[in-house]
C-alpha cells in the first residue's frame, strides 16, 4: 500500500515538472518585443540571435537527446546496453568531443565579429552604409537625470522630457550622457542597449520604417525612480514630425543650463509627465557634461523612498506636479 | 571628517543612532522579535543540556578540517535559506506591483516594498547567494573532501583553516545584522559607480556591503592558500599528479582563481572606501575620477569568481557520475585540461559583463570570441559526463538525479550563455531578466551539484545515509520550482522586461510573473521537504548506517577510511597505486586489507584564537561601517596583538601513540562489522599484497 502511494507521489512530482508548459499556453497574446523588431538595428540583432540559436540549439538539443538515450539504455538492471566497467577512453570520441565545440565556436565567432560591426553604436554599418542622400538624419542629444529623460533636438533648438518623437525612414543619431548616475538607454523594438554615464558621451543610432508607439526603458538600475523612468517612442510620418516640431517650438517653457539644474533635481516620474521646451540653450549637452566633469552632482537625501507615499506627497509639494 | 556626512555623527557611536533601528518596520520588527525568541530558546536548550563545554571544545575551537567544513556548510545552508527568502520577497513584490492600478501597503505605492527596501532585498539576495551561500558551501566541501581524497590527516595549515571559517562567519553576521541595525546597499550586489558614492548612497548600506565583501574575500583567500598548499604538499605517498582525484583537480583550479582574483576585488573595494571615507575621487564622475574603472576592476574579479564557484561543482559532478555509473570517468586527462583551460580563460572575458558600456567593436569582438572559447572546455565536460554514463550501469538514486539535473541546467545555461557572448544579441538582452535567468541557470548548476554532494558525501561524514524518498521528493519539487520560475523568466526576457524593477509598468507581463510566484511556492515546499529529509534521516539513522564504502561502487580514497571519518582520517597513510585507488583495490581483492601495526601520529591542537579573531573582525567591520573610530582602533590593535602572541606561541601539536590508535581503529572496525553484519575475516598487511603496496611501510606523516 505504501509502495503504491509512493509510486503515485513519485510520478506526480515528475508530472509537476512539466506543468508550466500548460500554464504558459494561457499567456499568449502578449508581444515578444525582441522577436518583433520594428527598426533596422533591432532587426539585425534578431538575425544574429536566430543564427546562434539554430547552431547552438542543434548541438545542445542533440547532446540532451544523447544523454537521455544513455540514461535509458544503460539503466542498471535493464540489460539494454553492454556494461564495460573499464572503458574510459577513446581517441575517436575525444576528437569529436573537442572538435564539435571548436568548430561551433569558430563558426559563431565569424558571425560575432560581423554582427558587432554592423550594429556598432558609434557607426552602425547597417544604417550608415545604406543612407539615402536625400534623407537628412535627425540628431538627438539624450540627457538622463535622476530619474527623467531629456531629449534635446539641437537641429530644432527644442527639447522634450520623457517622450521621443522621430520620423520614419530617417536615420536618427543619438549622443547620450547622464547628469547624476549611470543607466542604460533601451528601446526593445527599435535599438539595443547603450549605457548612459555622467561625464561621458556615448552614441547610438536607429532607423525605423514602421509608424507606431514603442516602449523606451531605463534598463540599468539608477536608484529609487528607475522603475518609472520609462518613455514612449513615437515613430511618425515626415509630415506629422514637422507638425509636431512646430508645436513644440511654440511651447512656453525654455531650457537653459540654469533651468536644467532645477530639472535635474531628483524627481520620480510616477505620472509620466511629458514636458516640451522651446528655445534650448545651444550646446546644453556639452555644458552639462563639462559641469559634471568639474564635479557637479545632484545629491540624494538619505533614506529617500523609505516611505514612498510620504515621499510622493513631499515631491508634489516641492515640484511642479 | 574628510567627507560631508549627511546625518549626524558622534565620537562615541559614530553614525549609529536610535533612528537607525527599524523598530516601526512591519516586516523587520516582528522578524527581530522572532530572532530574539529563537536565540533565547537555542541558548536555553544548550544551557539546559549542559552542552556549552562540548560546543566549545568540539566545534568552536576545533581545527579538524571535517568539522570546519561542516560548519562552513551550515553557514552556507543558513545563508542559502536567507537568500531564498529574499528571492521570495522579490518575486512577491513583482507579481503584486504590476501596472498603475495595483495596490500598495506599508508605505509603498505598489506592492509591499518601497524602492528603498526592494533595492536592499535584491542586493542582499545576490551578495548572499554568491558569496555567503555558494562560496561557503563549496569551500566547506573542499575542506572536508580534499584532504581525505589526497590522503592527508588535516589541512596544511589547520589554524589558518579555522581562521578562514570564523572570518567568513563574521561576514555572514555583518550582513545579517544590517537587517536590524541601519540598512543594506540598494544598488545591486555588484554596485555601480558612481551611484555608490556618498552623494547618491548617503546611508550605511554601501558600507555594510563593502566590509562584508572585504571579509568574505579575506576568508576565501585564506581558505584558498590552505587548499592549494594541502594539494601540493600533503598528498599521500604514490599519489602523483596523474592520480589526483578529479574533484581535487577542480579544487586546485578553483583556488588558483581565488588566490589570484580576490586581491583585485579587495583593491577595488579599498578604492571605494577611499572615495566614501576619505573623499577621494577614484570612481566619481567628476574631478578626474573614472567610473568605468570600477566596473572593470570589479568584473576582473567577478568573472573568475564565477568559475571559482562553478569548477568545484563540475568536480562534484565528476565524482558522482562515475560512482553511480559503476565505471571510471571518461577522459580523465581531458577533464583536467578542460578545468585548467576554464581557469585560464576565466581571466580573459570580464568585459562581456558590460558590452553595452560603449567599448568599440574591436574590443567587444575580442572579448566576445574569448567568451565563446569558454564554451569549448565546458562542452567537453558535458560530453565526457555523457560518455561516462555510456556503457555504464546507472543507478538513479537521489544524488545521481541532482547531478543529472545539474547537467541539463548546464546545457540550458551554456546555450543561453553562447547567446549572450555575441554582442549583437547581448545588446538586446543585457540588463534584462533574460540575463537573470541565464546566470540563475548557471548558479543552479552549482546548487544542484551541492545538493547532490550533500547526499553523496553525507554518509562519509556522519556515518549514515539520508532518506532516499524525501531526497527524491525534494529533488522533484525543486526541479518543478526551477522550471516554473525560470522558463517564464527567459520568456519575459524576450518580451523586453528589464531587471530590478520595483514597479512593473507593463500589465502584459502579469501572467508570467504569476507563474513565477507559483514556482516560488513550489520551491517553498522543496525547502520543507529538505527539513523533513533531515528530520527523517536523523530519526532513522540507526537503520541507515553504512560502512567505509557507503555506496559500494565508490572509487576514490575518501571511501577507504571509516564512516564517519575518524579525526585523524587515516590511521596509516595508504599507498596510492592507481587513479581510482579504491576501485583498483576492489578489483584486485585487497580493498579489505588492514594495516598490521600502527605507529605514532602527530595531530594539531585545538585553538580558541581563531574564533576570537573572527569576533574581533566582526567588531572591526561593524565599527568601520558606522564610523566608530575608537572601536576601529581598539579592535584592530587587538587583532594585531593576538596574532603576534599566537605566532610566538605556535602549536607544537600532540602525539597519538600507536597503541591508542590501534584501540580506536579496532573499535571502529567492530562498529563497522556490526553495521555490515559481516563476519568474514580481513587479511592483514604490512604493506605488500601480491604485487601491490597497500600501505606505506614507514609512516612519515609528520
Amino acid at each position: 500500500m505504501e509502495m503504491k502511494w509512493r509510486n503515485w507521489l513519485k510520478n506526480g512530482w515528475r508530472a509537476a515538472a512539466l506543468l508550466p508548459v500548460l500554464l504558459l499556453s494561457g499567456c499568449s497574446g502578449n508581444s515578444y518585443w525582441i522577436f518583433d523588431p520594428k527598426g533596422i538595428m533591432a532587426k539585425t540583432n534578431l538575425f544574429y540571435m536566430i543564427v546562434d540559436v539554430v547552431i547552438m540549439g542543434a548541438i545542445v538539443g542533440l547532446t540532451a537527446l544523447l544523454v537521455i538515450w544513455f540514461m535509458w539504455r544503460y539503466k542498471k538492471g535493464k540489460s539494454r546496453g553492454k556494461y564495460d566497467p573499464h572503458w574510459s577512453h577513446s581517441n575517436t570520441i575525444e576528437i569529436f568531443v573537442w572538435g564539435i565545440p571548436i568548430v561551433a565556436v569558430g563558426f559563431l565567432s565569424y558571425f560575432a565579429v560581423r554582427g558587432t560591426f554592423e550594429i556598432n553604436p558609434y557607426n552602425p554599418t547597417v544604417i550608415t552604409h545604406h543612407m539615402k542622400p536625400n534623407g537628412d538624419p535627425v540628431e538627438v542629444d539624450v540627457i538622463a537625470t535622476d530619474w527623467q529623460w531629456l531629449f534635446v533636438y539641437p537641429q530644432y533648438h527644442m527639447a522634450v522630457a520623457n517622450e521621443l518623437v522621430l520620423p520614419v525612414h530617417t536615420p536618427v543619431f543619438f549622443r547620450l550622457t547622464s547628469s547624476a548616475v549611470t543607466t542604460t538607454f533601451f528601446i526593445p523594438q527599435l535599438v539595443g542597449m547603450i549605457d548612459v554615464m555622467p561625464g561621458m558621451r556615448t552614441k547610438n543610432a536607429l532607423m525605423s520604417n514602421h509608424i507606431g508607439e514603442y516602449q523606451g526603458i531605463a534598463s540599468d538600475f539608477a536608484g529609487a525612480g528607475t522603475s518609472w523612468m520609462t518613455f514612449k517612442t513615437k515613430m511618425v510620418s515626415a509630415g506629422d514630425f514637422s507638425q509636431w516640431v512646430q508645436q513644440v517650438q511654440k511651447a512656453p517653457g525654455s531650457m537653459t543650463y540654469a533651468s536644467f539644474n532645477r530639472f535635474a533635481q531628483p524627481y520620480i516620474n510616477v505620472h509620466h509627465h511629458v514636458v516640451y521646451f522651446s528655445a534650448v540653450e545651444p550646446g546644453l549637452f556639452d555644458h552639462v557634461m563639462a559641469e559634471v566633469m568639474r564635479g557637479k552632482t545632484w545629491p540624494l537625501p538619505p533614506m529617500m523612498t523609505e516611505n514612498m507615499v510620504d515621499y510622493m506627497q513631499k515631491q508634489a509639494a516641492e515640484h511642479r506636479d | 571628517m574628510l567627507v560631508d556626512l549627511p546625518g549626524g555623527w558622534s565620537p562615541l557611536l559614530g553614525r549609529l543612532a536610535w533612528s537607525q533601528i527599524p523598530y516601526a518596520n512591519p516586516i523587520l520588527a516582528p522578524l527581530f522579535v522572532a530572532v530574539v525568541i529563537g536565540a533565547i530558546i537555542i541558548l536555553g536548550l544548550i544551557t539546559y543540556y549542559g552542552k556549552w563545554t562540548y560546543l566549545w571544545k568540539e566545534w568552536l575551537t576545533t581545527v579538524d578540517h571535517k568539522k570546519l567544513g561542516v560548519m562552513y556548510i551550515i553557514i552556507g545552508l543558513v545563508m542559502l535559506f536567507r537568500g531564498f527568502i529574499d528571492g521570495l520577497m522579490i518575486r512577491t513584490q513583482q507579481v503584486w506591483a504590476v501596472g498603475p492600478h495595483s495596490s500598495g501597503v506599508f508605505g509603498s505605492l505598489h506592492g509591499y516594498l518601497t524602492p528603498f527596501h526592494f533595492g536592499q532585498v535584491y542586493s542582499a539576495h545576490g551578495l548572499i547567494m554568491i558569496l555567503l551561500a555558494a562560496t561557503p558551501l563549496l569551500v566547506g566541501f573542499m575542506n572536508i573532501i580534499v584532504p581525505i581524497q589526497v590522503g592527508a590527516r588535516d589541512m596544511a595549515y589547520p589554524y589558518l583553516n579555522a581562521l578562514g571559517l570564523w572570518i567568513t562567519a563574521a561576514a555572514a553576521a555583518l550582513i545579517m545584522i544590517s537587517l536590524f541595525v541601519g540598512d543594506f546597499a540598494h544598488n545591486g550586489w555588484f554596485e555601480y559607480a558612481p551611484i555608490f558614492e556618498l552623494q547618491y548612497s548617503p546611508g550605511v548600506g554601501v558600507d555594510y556591503w563593502m566590509w562584508t565583501l572585504q571579509l568574505v574575500a579575506l576568508g576565501t583567500t585564506l581558505g584558498g592558500i590552505n587548499i592549494l598548499a594541502t594539494i601540493i604538499k600533503m598528498r599521500a605517498p604514490g599519489m602523483t599528479w596523474g592520480k589526483l582525484p578529479i574533484f581535487v583537480w577542480t579544487s586546485l583550479a578553483a583556488n588558483v582563481i581565488a588566490l589570484t582574483s580576490f586581491p583585485a576585488l579587495q583593491v577595488a573595494l579599498g578604492l571605494v572606501a577611499a572615495d566614501r571615507y576619505l573623499g577621494a575621487h577614484f570612481f566619481t564622475a567628476g574631478m578626474g575620477g573614472n567610473l568605468m574603472l570600477y566596473t572593470n576592476l570589479f568584473w576582473i574579479w567577478g568573472h573568475p569568481e564565477v568559475y571559482f564557484v562553478i569548477l568545484p561543482a563540475f568536480g562534484m559532478m565528476s565524482e558522482i557520475f562515475p560512482t553511480f555509473s559503476e565505471k571510471p570517468l571518461f577522459g580523465y586527462i581531458t577533464m583536467v585540461l578542460a578545468s585548467m583551460a576554464i581557469a585560464g580563460v576565466s581571466w580573459l572575458v570580464w568585459l562581456h559583463h558590460f558590452f553595452t558600456m560603449g567599448a568599440g567593436p574591436f574590443v567587444n569582438t575580442a572579448f566576445s570570441v574569448a567568451t565563446m572559447l569558454v564554451g569549448i572546455p565546458t562542452g567537453v565536460k558535458v560530453f565526457n559526463w555523457a560518455f561516462t554514463m555510456y556503457r555504464g550501469r546507472l543507478t538513479f538514486n537521489a544524488a545521481m538525479l541532482w547531478a543529472i539535473g545539474a547537467l541539463f541546467l548546464l546545457l540550458v545555461g551554456g546555450f543561453t550563455g553562447m547567446m549572450l557572448a555575441i554582442p549583437a544579441i547581448n545588446y538586446m538582452v543585457h540588463n534584462s531578466v533574460f540575463v537573470v535567468a541565464h546566470f540563475h541557470s548557471m548558479l543552479l548548476v552549482i546548487v544542484y551539484a551541492i545538493f547532490g554532494s550533500v547526499l553523496y558525501w553525507f554518509p562519509k561524514v556522519f556515518g549514515f545515509k539520508l532518506d532516499e524518498f524525501w531526497a527524491k521528493t525534494m529533488f522533484w519539487l525543486f526541479s518543478a520550482g526551477t522550471v516554473l520560475v525560470f522558463v517564464p523568466m527567459y520568456m519575459l526576457g524576450f518580451m523586453g522586461m528589464t531587471r530590478r524593477l520595483e514597479y512593473v509598468f507593463d500589465t502584459g507581463w502579469q501572467s508570467y510573473l504569476t507563474v513565477m510566484e507559483l514556482g516560488i511556492v513550489v520551491y517553498v515546499f522543496s525547502v520543507l521537504a529538505f527539513f523533513i529529509l533531515l528530520y527523517v534521516s536523523v530519526r532513522d539513522h540507526a537503520k541507515n548506517r553504512v560502512g567505509a564504502d557507503a555506496w559500494g561502487t565508490s572509487r576514490s580514497l575518501e571511501w577507504m577510511t571509516h564512516s564517519p571519518v575518524p579525526f585523524y582520517n587515516f590511521a596509516v597513510l595508504p599507498h596510492i597505486n592507481e587513479r581510482d585507488e579504491l576501485a583498483w583495490r576492489r578489483q584486485h581483492g585487497i580493498d579489505q586489507v588492514r594495516p598490521e601495526h600502527y605507529e605514532d601520529i602527530h595531530m594539531p591542537n585545538n585553538t580558541g584564537v581563531a574564533i576570537i579573531l573572527g569576533g574581533l573582525t566582526f567588531v572591526l567591520g561593524f565599527a568601520l561601517t558606522w564610523r566608530i573610530w575608537w572601536l576601529c582602533i581598539v579592535s584592530l590593535l587587538a587583532i594585531i596583538l593576538l596574532m603576534i602572541i599566537r605566532s610566538f606561541k605556535g602549536d607544537p601539536g600532540y602525539i597519538i601513540t600507536g597503541a591508542e590508535l590501534q584501540r580506536m581503529e579496532e573499535e571502529a572496525y567492530r562498529r563497522e562489522a556490526q553495521v555490515l553484519d559481516s563476519h568474514h575475516s580481513h587479511p592483514v598487511s604490512g604493506g605488500v599484497v601480491g604485487n601491490a603496496m597497500a600501505y606505506q611501510r614507514n609512516d612519515s606523516s609528520k
